[in-house]
């Protein structure tokens, strides 16, 4: 199966968080954990992006992308990018895979590449 | 609500201090204490970010008590990432305003050079969301570099603009005997000769070294005192006159407008119809330039000129010293160096400096009302203080 990242949406006005929120944005209600979860999508268009050369510590590469990409539902997020020459507004795709490893952890996180 | 006076200022060299946490927090800590001819604190307040994780040390608000025998005064640390420094100063204008407190030592400390700087860089990435941003690899000048990308696209501001407010700042910065780099610089050196590939690389496109301020060690300390204190202790009459604090998403990504700083136009807001004052009536300012591109977006969200309009104010050299609103005289944080915690009360430092006309040679000719603005995380959390001299 496979992996998703989530975003979560109020059960009472239908708001969409991502990241999570323990309060809904929207409607303020105060009512414990009543948000779905809903697979966020994963095509969209790059918004902006950086090469990162000083990574912080755990990171064996050289360089990084980063970019923030505005999904086809209009949420956006944040991703590692995995191509060689990215432009704003191009079409990218994501696939969930490990974005950084610790020692005893991986975690897992959305990489963009060209659609 | 009782009106607050800063009745002493203190700071140390920003650089690499090969001391202990507390003795840099105590020695600026004690300039503050003696130029406002005061022994003794009813409270006294440590900003601070990284003492637990990068200093092992926690409870610094006690330990600088006692270093400086200011027992039992009462103490505590302040912890708000980049904008330590203003929220302390914030806690104790609310001390002595409410009448609780006449007299609040307020001390900003860091020393990050104690780590590698892949820890440093690390501990302050630590302040973005642990699980949509820092688990990427996201550091601070990974969003800074998306925001300046976005700021080019939007309104046609050039790596060159960057570059010139790095040189404007880091040349600043000479005239500051407590800042960090003493060293000048220029366009050709780190943009346009052979060489600027070399002295100036990428750290994270479109940013270059140059366009990010030094990891610095230091410390900065102000006393904020009641109306009958101040006039007592006879020193220039500064006003802290007007604080405004404002938050923003936590995820960088959120923000409706990405080219907005809203928590930098909320907390100026606030802080001008708190001080009656507005953009025109201040005389020099301390904007959060721990990235180039950041002296640009401020400039503009604090109202000095209009959005999208910073860098060619910039081009005009109305930032500069003699300018319609000089920015950062004292260097900025690109200049005179960034310990985080300390940043905050740096400003704070430099604004009564210059509205006490003791600035020398970075003086702003007859600066009467000054503006500092502390920008946390990647502005998610930003403190605006504004200030008037009345005597």
């Amino acid at each position: 199966m496979a992996r998703e990242i989530y975003a979560y949406k109020c059960r009472l006005c239908e708001t969409m968080h991502y990241p999570m929120r323990m309060v809904c944005k929207g409607c303020k209600q105060n009512d414990f954990f009543e948000f779905d979860t809903v697979p966020l999508p994963k095509s969209g268009k790059l918004l902006t992006w950086t090469r990162v050369y000083n990574l912080p510590a755990q990171y064996e590469v050289a360089t990084l992308g980063l970019g923030i990409v505005e999904l086809e539902n209009g949420m956006r997020m944040l991703g590692q990018l995995d191509i060689e020459d990215p432009q704003i507004g191009m079409d990218v795709a994501g696939s969930v895979e490990v974005v950084r490893k610790e020692t005893y952890d991986d975690f897992y996180g959305m990489v963009f590449r060209a659609a | 609500m009782r009106e607050v006076y800063v009745a002493g200022i203190g700071i140390t060299t920003f650089t690499r201090l090969e001391y202990p946490l507390v003795e840099i927090a105590s020695y600026a800590s004690m300039m503050a204490l003696k130029d406002a001819g005061v022994t003794e604190v009813d409270q006294l307040y440590v900003a601070n970010m990284g003492a637990p994780r990068v200093n092992h040390q926690t409870a610094l608000g006690s330990a600088v008590a006692d270093s400086l025998s200011l027992l039992p005064a009462g103490a505590a640390a302040i912890e708000n990432g980049p904008a330590s420094g203003a929220a302390a100063i914030k806690a104790g204008f609310q001390a002595v305003a409410s009448g609780m407190d006449d007299v609040v030592l307020v001390a900003g400390v860091e020393r990050m050079r104690e780590v590698n700087n892949l820890e440093a860089t690390d501990f302050v990435a630590t302040l973005t969301h642990p699980l949509t941003e820092y688990i990427y690899g996201v550091t601070l000048p990974s969003h800074a570099a998306m925001f300046a990308r976005l700021y080019m696209e939007k309104y046609g501001v050039t790596e060159r603009h960057l570059a010139m407010v790095g040189v404007k700042n880091q040349n600043a910065a000479l005239n500051n005997v407590w800042a960090h780099l003493q060293q000048g610089i220029t366009l050709e050196g780190i943009l346009d000769s052979p060489e600027a590939m070399t002295n100036n690389p990428y750290v994270a496109e479109p940013l270059r070294f140059f366009d990010a301020c030094p990891v610095s060690d230091g410390g900065a300390a102000i006393i904020l005192v009641s109306k009958e204190k101040a006039q007592e202790l006879g020193r220039p009459m500064i006003r802290l006159s007007g604080i405004g604090q404002a938050t923003d998403t936590h995820a960088v990504f959120e923000r409706e407008e990405p080219t907005d700083l809203l928590a930098v136009r909320n907390a100026a807001r606030a802080a001008y119809d708190m001080s009656g004052l507005g953009p025109e009536d201040i005389d020099v300012a301390e904007l959060h330039d721990a990235f180039t591109i950041l002296e640009i977006a401020e400039s503009e969200e604090v109202g000095f000129f209009p959005k999208g309009e910073g860098h060619i104010a910039l081009e005009k050299g109305e930032t500069a010293l003699g300018g319609k609103i000089p920015i950062n005289v004292g260097g900025g944080l690109k200049g005179r160096g960034h310990p985080v915690g300390a940043t905050g009360v740096a400003q704070a430092w430099e604004i009564v400096t210059q509205l006490r006309g003791d600035g020398e040679k970075r003086q702003v000719e007859g600066a009467r009302t000054g503006l500092s603005l502390n920008f946390g995380g990647f502005g998610n959390n930003v403190v605006c203080l504004t200030f008037v001299r009345e005597d």
